[in-house]
């Protein structure tokens, strides 16, 4: 039991499998006389699946701690800046609803708590504008930073939209040339177990055997170890959230200097919603509707609707979704990472986010022997099953504010049935004060409070402030606070350029490492 | 307006410059590029730094004028106070313009003036040519330094290009009280990281060390303490009258 791991065997070679090894390569300090070795093999039969397009603001800290040049991931993956998310036709379905999900946290969060003071003013302005800049600079299509600023430095916070499949060939070479990770181009053909459940090896086609310590699971949907060989099973989620089906396009813009959002856009549906997500030469467009709720000819109806007439020319692909997760994550000593773990639908980018999270505990926390790793599993396993549950009560927050009526997608996702409990009782604190820090006490949250606060209120949810007016006492401090958000966006809207930009500026001057 | 033309000696026969008219026109520059071959003369005076190029990104090499923008400390009532004024100033109004050749593809570079620079006048003191036609003194000093800039364009830039390889430039943060209570935060300048450098090994000193790298690093580094004495002049200069009509 007291066996070292010195072998850590990734099997996929998407974005998970890169982020993962790469993680624990850097941390580990591979090399080949280095005490833990990283081993990647993928299949060049399988293709990767590569439509995660849009990360969170972690992908900077992920860049970093692997080395990479901000520079040189931008230019190689058609990276843009992501401010946030605009949710477009979500309250009532009308033309001109819509709200943000930035990226910042509100002015004076943490000193201050604006929601009740902008309630109390029952002002036209939105709750994203009153105490945040990010809304106005997305609006105009600016970016979120300088070409003077330095590599993974902000003026706005900001995330990456990027080429997921140009992105996994860029990490694959930094992990091969920079890190020491070894990849083998293969098939696996077979696993051979110990007899206390543990994988011993795989068996390749043409590289023999494949023995290892740890084996990481980023083989996709198919779970190619930890669903088939270690029977862990899908809990399924869509009695929660019910879109099953993506129907995804690639739409080049029209012009070369067409302007590019620097925000992800999301677009209410009848049965679901759009995404489109602006690279440098083209945008990322998908339909994820609910199969239950509306027909294939429906949607490809309602893809072609969005996109335009340009959409006769585009080969759309369609995407079966499973929402769910494994029942664990890791099992004697295969964890899995990526699509192979689960999904749920894009509307909150959670899938890369969640890889970057699995890859930095499995780096920071690699068991040293196998005696303990049964204990990393488990810690491993709590974590994620947490992250997993509040993702999806955040995702669900988005549907039951709705007002929509037009289809019964809407109308179900309101049953209370298929609200989970712990979102059900949040909702109830809420009707009398809004999210804090307190509500969200474990060390492993994934959306902030600030985040429940854009949504709720973008959503046009009310909080009845009358129980804790006795508490609204530093109305001079709040006044403060808008203040300072107005200046703060004068100062944006005057200082940032258009993210087109800075796109062509990065690709042809680079930014400065300090 | 300016009026870029290159330079003839018939045309310009009776052209003049004014020195003085010259400085004075920078009285609102806060920094100037500046090139390896003046280091040591500006560190009498100037502290030397980088900056970043507001379009590019780039970094530049400079000297500081001033604290802030458009403050120019050594312009005090109409002369350039010091014993060296940078090149990128006392070449004005002249510079290096590329001219296409009659017969060939071939760009030629030639001397052009700004005619509309507020340093050519008819009564300056400086006259550019002689009854013969030939270069005055002031103009083959002005043309000497012409090459010197565009020589030190390239060194300047290698120079800059090592320092970044070597991580060795690093932000410089600055808090400033004046006098008069007022503090002021200098942003956007960058210097040597005195500690990186000290940690080089051995290798990529020596490196430095052929390249003539070395004096230039050191003249950097102890040209800051010219802040010092730019604070002095900030100090100085006349508090500017409040509530007057603004």
């Amino acid at each position: 039991m007291n066996k070292p791991v010195k072998s850590v065997i990734v099997v996929g070679g998407g974005t998970a499998g890169w982020i993962t090894a790469g993680r624990i390569a850097a941390k580990h300090r591979c090399s080949s006389e280095s005490a833990v070795q990283v081993t990647l093999i993928e299949s060049p039969n399988i293709n990767i699946i590569g439509v995660g397009e849009g990360t969170w603001p972690t992908m900077r800290n992920t860049l970093m701690k692997l080395g990479i040049s901000e520079t040189d991931f931008m230019r190689a993956c058609d990276a843009t800046f992501k401010q946030g998310a605009k949710f477009a036709r979500w309250v009532d379905g009308s033309r001109d609803d819509f709200y943000y999900h930035p990226l910042m946290l509100p002015q004076g969060f943490g000193r201050v708590d604006l929601c009740s003071y902008w309630q109390a003013q029952q002002g036209r302005e939105s709750f994203s504008n009153a105490v945040c800049f990010q809304e106005q600079v997305c609006e105009r299509g600016l970016a979120p930073k300088l070409i003077t600023t330095p590599e993974f430095g902000s003026v706005a916070n900001y995330a990456y939209h990027l080429d997921a499949g140009k992105f996994a060939r860029f990490l694959q070479n930094h992990c091969v040339n920079q890190l020491g990770v070894r990849h083998i181009l293969d098939d696996v053909v077979g696993v051979q177990k110990a007899k206390n459940g543990d994988i011993e090896s795989l068996k390749t086609a043409h590289h023999g055997d494949l023995s290892g310590d740890l084996f990481v699971d980023c083989t996709g949907f198919r779970s190619r170890l930890l669903g088939d060989e270690m029977d862990v099973p899908l809990v399924d989620r869509s009695d929660v959230l019910f879109i099953d089906t993506a129907i995804a396009v690639q739409v080049p813009y029209e012009q070369a200097d067409d302007p590019i959002a620097s925000h992800t856009i999301s677009t209410g549906q009848e049965a679901g919603w759009i995404w489109d997500i602006g690279l440098t030469r083209r945008r990322g467009v998908g339909y994820v509707y609910s199969s239950k709720h509306t027909s294939e000819e429906n949607a490809q109806d309602t893809l072609a609707q969005y996109v335009g007439p340009a959409i006769e020319q585009l080969d759309v692909r369609k995407i079966p979704i499973r929402s769910g997760h494994r029942q664990l994550f890791w099992k004697n000593n295969c964890v899995a990472v990526g699509l192979s773990a689960g999904f749920l639908e894009p509307l909150e980018a959670s899938a890369l986010v969640l890889v970057e999270l699995s890859a930095e505990m499995l780096a920071e926390q690699l068991p040293a022997t196998r005696g303990v790793m049964d204990i990393c599993a488990q810690r491993f396993n709590d974590t994620f099953q947490y992250r997993w549950d509040r993702i999806i009560d955040f995702l669900k927050l988005h549907y039951i504010l709705s007002k929509r009526t037009d289809n019964d997608f809407w109308n179900d996702n309101r049953d209370p049935t298929s609200i989970p409990d712990s979102l059900q009782a949040l909702m109830s604190l809420w009707q009398y004060r809004s999210p804090g820090d307190q509500d969200f006490t474990s060390n492993n949250e994934v959306f902030p409070a600030a985040s429940y606060q854009y949504v709720l209120y973008g959503m046009g949810f009310k909080t009845e402030t009358a129980a804790y007016a006795h508490t609204l006492i530093e109305q001079e401090l709040a006044r403060e606070q808008f203040g300072k958000n107005r200046m703060a966006t004068e100062r944006a809207l005057a200082g940032l350029p258009r993210h087109r930009d800075l796109i062509n500026k990065i690709h042809e001057y680079g930014f400065a490492a300090v | 307006m300016t009026c870029l033309v290159s330079l003839h000696h018939k045309q310009h026969r009776n052209l003049r410059i004014n020195p003085q008219a010259v400085e004075t026109q920078n009285a609102n520059l806060h920094m100037v590029p500046v090139v390896l071959s003046e280091f040591l003369k500006l560190a009498v005076q100037y502290p030397i730094a980088f900056t970043k190029n507001r379009d590019t990104g780039r970094f530049v090499c400079v000297a500081m004028l001033g604290l802030e923008p458009g403050e120019n400390l050594f312009v005090q009532e109409g002369n350039w106070d010091a014993l060296y004024v940078p090149l990128q100033v006392s070449r004005q109004p002249f510079f290096v313009g590329q001219e296409s050749g009659n017969d060939s593809n071939q760009e030629k570079l030639v001397v052009c003036v700004d005619t509309d620079h507020p340093g050519v006048s008819e009564q300056g003191s400086e006259r550019l040519f002689d009854d013969q036609g030939s270069d005055s003194p002031y103009l083959s000093s002005a043309k000497s330094k012409l090459a010197e800039l565009f020589r030190g364009e390239t060194e300047i830039q290698a120079f800059t290009d090592a320092l970044l390889e070597l991580k060795l430039l690093q932000p410089m943060r600055l808090e400033i009280t004046l006098e008069n209570r007022q503090s002021l935060t200098l942003q956007g300048m960058y210097t040597i990281d005195e500690e990186q450098f000290k940690r080089l090994p051995d290798e990529q000193l020596l490196d430095l060390r052929h390249r003539d790298y070395l004096a230039p690093i050191h003249t950097m580094i102890t040209s800051l303490g010219q802040i010092y004495a730019l604070v002095r002049r900030k100090n100085a200069t006349k508090p500017v009258a409040l509530g007057a009509g603004c």
